[in-house]
């Protein structure tokens, strides 16, 4: 039997680029297998990262464009895994390419066609914060530079057909199904948000100004729908006071996760200095029960938040958030447990911090690979002391925060170990073929 | 052994006292059925005095004052012949007979007049015989002693207390808390756990819980504490300063006197006329303390009893002969509340009981309270409650699904429905009563900024702690209703419509014009909807 010297990574977020690169670059063949238009992943949508403060896009760019242009790997954007048969050492896999109606060969990433094209729809990548087009790039620095047409809500107008010079536009576009055949699989889908409505005595969905983290950072970040500049957007005010609640559903026995989602501490952190980055005048708060901040430098990140920033820290979960309907100012309620007393306070801006959890569709891909879930959906480790990035299949390997919760370093880091494991598979299997 | 009446007599100090001692001074004969308490007034006769009477085995209560205009207090005996009137229909709804509690005009020279009126009245009452109460056991009599510790840690294992995180949810949710700096469910919740619940139980915090369950909603521990601090009511010191309890008590003291088996109760006057009943039967509708609280709140004026009148109407118009209970009891649920389990225990028994006899497959109650007891309660103290429980909404709903139940009058009105706790958070019923309110035709149906999961309550539950507090939630949550702008506060919960009436009946801290709206039973409003009422 002939060794497969290539490995499928699952998903194209910082994970799975990691995995990538370091497959790649011990001369393996990768398949790097994205669901949305453009690799990148969370980290892409984040402003900047904790504890160092780096621009987000700035450290990430580099990592796509290196994966976009490795002679060992294959970008396979707005794809899914479909099928996959086999074993460790020979795994058959069918990916189903979804047409983009935009020839990948042709498209310059010019631009024009968004510019004419008249549907608008809310911008998945600012979290439904700003507007897109139907023929859209996720975001600027996407990889590949490509545009695609979102089917559900193109009106087929025909106009980017037009405006395109390149002549890219093609509506006749099939969804293409791709046989692989790879040695190893490396799975890093990576996470969503708990459904902060779920939580209804915050008002999340009901009050335009409680915000989830995730629609804070696209507001913060200079590519967001305001361009950076912080104020309300349900009225443009600039904020004098936001507040933080942490554990939306996170750490909850009931209605919601019982595990701590492990970033949010410290993002919340990272956030707040950012706010009083933008403007020292307005105030933050951050509601919390225990600050879990354990990783490196990151009790110094939060002492320096305090003590250089000014970002108060409260020990409380609020009970309610409640709005004023006339001025859109929100009061929160909460019990400072360190005076002992029930409180309110008002606030512009109050920012929920919901559990991280894993994606939904991981059941259908655990299911088309045979893998093993937890209780809470993660991709289940083959032994959580030893074996933290094996699964129940030899040959399927996990990383990022599809195996558990945890940050962008950890993340990084199982990655490395994840395809380092699947590198021994190739590597065994071709001493076997020799 | 020949029957000899028990008579228990308030005399007022001025007229009556003196009359009865000038009877004595004069020689003049009367039995010695009667026992004698001195009271200031007979304006000072409390109705629980007479409704603890008879719970003790009075077979009959004598109450004398001051004639009319003679009162030394100007007009407490016209007050006392106001109460009395109310007390005597209690008297009668307990089936016990009304003319066995009797008020008479006695002056400081009628001694003849006093001796004739208790001769008289022993002889009524050996006629009448024994008062189906007098028992040897008086369900008032102390409890068995209870191990406080064991209660304690039962409570604590069983309701998740020891996964709190400290985190102030409860409180901060905590209407109580909002108003009450002193009151804390995380506080408290962590004096148990350290040990320090002596610090606790001789205080009012364990009775100051509305149990409303919004801490519990949204608690991320699952920490139940309305069960916790149920469960700690039956060890709870009831000797504390403040008032606990409501109308001093009178809603558990008749809750107790059902436990008695052998109360026959004469509580039907209220069946509309040509309605149909039945006395077997698939569907029972439980009819609750409509009939008692309509006494009680006369005053108020709230048409309580039109409630199960309504019930009847609707479930007739649809073709339903109800099982109704001519001597239901009690359902326990402020019993099982204030830590009463035995009483509650005893009467959950008589219930099933009583069921099982008609032969009734599915039990319909219109009151929160009940359908919680019944749905929540009951099959967890008792064995084969097997029966299946509906409130009027549900009921009502699944009508309309099924386009049984069709509206033609306009009730052009907006709208506001109030979630009561029981309903509502207790048991997750909150989408029934708006789909028939939005059924009825003309009807806009606006929604409160706290609403279903986050209703506020209305401030009193079981009849505890009614103090400036629970006031300060009632007044919050009308103003909220109010601000709705519409005209009609529409719940399925009797008892929210007495504390709202009652708090806006009082002198108010707000102008009474932001507080002040039409409210209405949903299963009345639903019966105008069909021109039944």
């Amino acid at each position: 039997m002939e060794a497969n010297q290539s490995v499928l990574v699952i998903g194209g977020g910082i994970a799975g680029m990691q995995a990538s690169l370091d497959l790649a670059s011990r001369g393996m063949k990768v398949y790097l297998v994205e669901k949305t238009p453009s690799i990148g992943g969370r980290m892409s949508q984040l402003d900047k990262t904790f504890p160092t403060m780096d621009c987000s896009m700035c450290i990430l760019a580099p990592k796509m464009i290196e994966c976009f242009r490795h002679p060992n790997i294959t970008l396979l954007t707005y794809s899914e895994v479909q099928e996959v048969k086999g074993s460790a050492g020979n795994f058959r896999v069918k990916i189903l390419k979804k047409p983009r109606f935009v020839d990948l060969e042709k498209c310059t990433g010019c631009g024009e066609c968004a510019q004419h094209c008249p549907v608008e729809v809310p911008n998945e990548f600012d979290m439904g914060l700003g507007v897109r087009k139907a023929i859209y790039v996720p975001f600027p620095q996407a990889v590949p530079l490509k545009y695609t047409i979102d089917d559900e809500n193109c009106i087929k107008c025909m106009l980017c057909q037009k405006m395109c010079k390149a002549g890219a536009i093609d509506y006749d576009q099939q969804p293409e199904t791709i046989d692989l055949n790879v040695g190893a699989i490396v799975v890093a889908t990576g996470f969503e948000l708990f459904d902060a409505r779920k939580r209804t005595e915050y008002g999340y969905g009901k009050y335009p100004n409680v915000l989830t983290s995730m629609e804070f950072e696209r507001l913060l970040s200079a590519s967001g729908p305001t361009g950076g500049h912080l104020l309300r957007l349900s009225d443009g005010k600039i904020p004098r006071r936001i507040a933080f609640i942490q554990c939306v559903g996170s750490r909850s026995l009931k209605g919601g996760v019982s595990y701590c989602s492990s970033a949010c501490c410290v993002y919340a952190t990272k956030e707040g200095i950012l706010i009083r980055e933008h403007n020292p005048e307005c105030e933050v708060y951050i509601f919390y029960n225990d600050l879990k901040v354990f990783g490196k430098g990151f009790q110094e990140f939060v002492n320096r938040a305090k003590d250089e920033w000014g970002v108060k820290y409260v020990r409380a979960l609020p009970g309610e958030v409640m709005e004023d309907p006339k001025t859109g100012e929100l009061t929160i309620w909460y019990e400072d447990t360190t005076e002992n007393v029930t409180k309110n306070m008002k606030a512009d801006i109050v920012i929920l911090c919901p559990a991280l959890v894993p994606r939904t569709t991981d059941k259908e891909l655990a299911g088309i690979l045979g893998l093993e879930l937890d209780e809470f959906g993660f991709m289940k480790s083959k032994d959580p002391l030893f074996a933290p990035v094996d699964t129940n299949l030899p040959g399927v390997y996990i990383c990022g925060y599809c195996q558990g919760p945890k940050d962008i370093p950890e993340s990084v880091a199982q990655a490395s170990g994840a395809a380092a494991r699947a590198a021994e598979i190739i590597v065994a299997a071709g001493k076997e073929a020799h | 052994m020949a029957y000899e009446p028990r008579i228990v007599a308030f005399l007022c100090n001025w007229c009556s006292y003196m009359g009865a001692d000038l009877a004595g001074t004069s020689r003049i004969q009367y039995p010695t059925n009667v026992r004698i308490i001195r009271v200031m007034c007979s304006g000072r006769v409390d109705p629980v005095f007479v409704i603890e009477a008879f719970e003790n085995g009075a077979d009959g209560v004598l109450v004398c004052g001051c004639h009319p205009g003679d009162c030394h207090y100007i007009s407490g005996n016209l007050k006392a012949e106001k109460r009395i009137e109310t007390t005597r229909k209690l008297v009668k709804l307990l089936g016990l007979g009304p003319e066995r509690l009797r008020l008479e005009w006695v002056s400081t020279s009628e001694g003849g007049k006093f001796a004739e009126v208790v001769t008289d009245f022993t002889e009524q009452l050996r006629k009448m015989g024994q008062s189906p109460l007098k028992s040897e056991n008086n369900p008032k009599v102390p409890k068995a002693p209870l191990n406080v510790q064991e209660v304690i840690k039962k409570a604590i294992a069983e309701t998740n207390v020891r996964y709190c995180l400290e985190c102030g949810k409860c409180s901060s949710s905590c209407p109580i808390s909002r108003l009450n700096e002193a009151y804390s469910p995380r506080r408290t919740v962590e004096k148990f756990l350290i040990g320090l619940e002596n610090k606790v139980l001789p205080t009012a915090d364990l009775w100051t819980c509305l149990t409303c369950f919004t801490c519990t909603e949204r608690c991320p521990s699952d920490v139940k504490f309305p069960y916790f601090v149920r469960a700690c009511r039956r060890v709870a010191s009831v000797d504390v300063k403040e008032e606990l309890c409501a109308h001093r008590g009178i809603p558990m003291a008749l809750a107790r006197m059902m436990t008695n088996p052998k109360i026959k109760q004469d509580r039907m006057d209220w069946l509309p006329e040509g309605a149909e009943i039945s006395e077997k039967g698939d569907l029972l509708y439980f009819v609750g303390c409509a009939p008692y609280l309509d006494v009680v709140f006369e005053d108020y004026n709230l048409g309580l009893i039109k409630t199960p009148q309504s019930v009847v109407k609707i479930l007739n118009k649809v073709g339903i002969k109800p099982v109704i209970l001519r001597n239901e009891k009690c359902c326990g649920h402020d019993l099982l509340w204030t830590g009463d389990l035995e009483n509650f225990e005893k009467l959950a028994k008589i219930n099933m009981a009583d069921f099982k006899e008609t032969g009734a497959k599915k039990i319909v109650a219109a009151c929160p309270e009940g359908y919680r007891t019944f749905k929540e309660d009951y099959p967890k103290f008792l064995e084969n409650f097997d029966f299946e429980v509906l409130h009027i909404s549900e009921l009502l709903s699944q009508l309309i699904d099924k386009g049984e139940l069709k509206f033609d009058t306009k009730i052009a009105r907006k709208v506001v429905y109030h979630d009561s706790c029981r309903l509502g958070r207790h048991m997750g019923v909150y989408e029934p009563p708006r789909k028939i309110l939005a059924s009825l035709p003309g009807t806009e149906l606006v929604e409160m900024e706290r609403n279903r999961q986050n209703a506020l309550c209305c401030g009193v539950s079981s009849w505890l702690s009614c103090n400036k507090y629970s006031k300060g939630v009632q007044i919050d949550r009308l103003r909220e209703a109010k601000a709705t702008g519409a005209d009609l506060l529409v719940t399925a919960c009797n008892k929210c419509r007495i504390h709202w009436k009652c708090v806006t009946s009082e002198k108010l801290p707000v102008d009474p014009s932001e507080v002040t709206m039409e409210m209405r039973d949903l299963s009345v409003l639903v019966a105008e909807a069909l021109k039944l009422m």
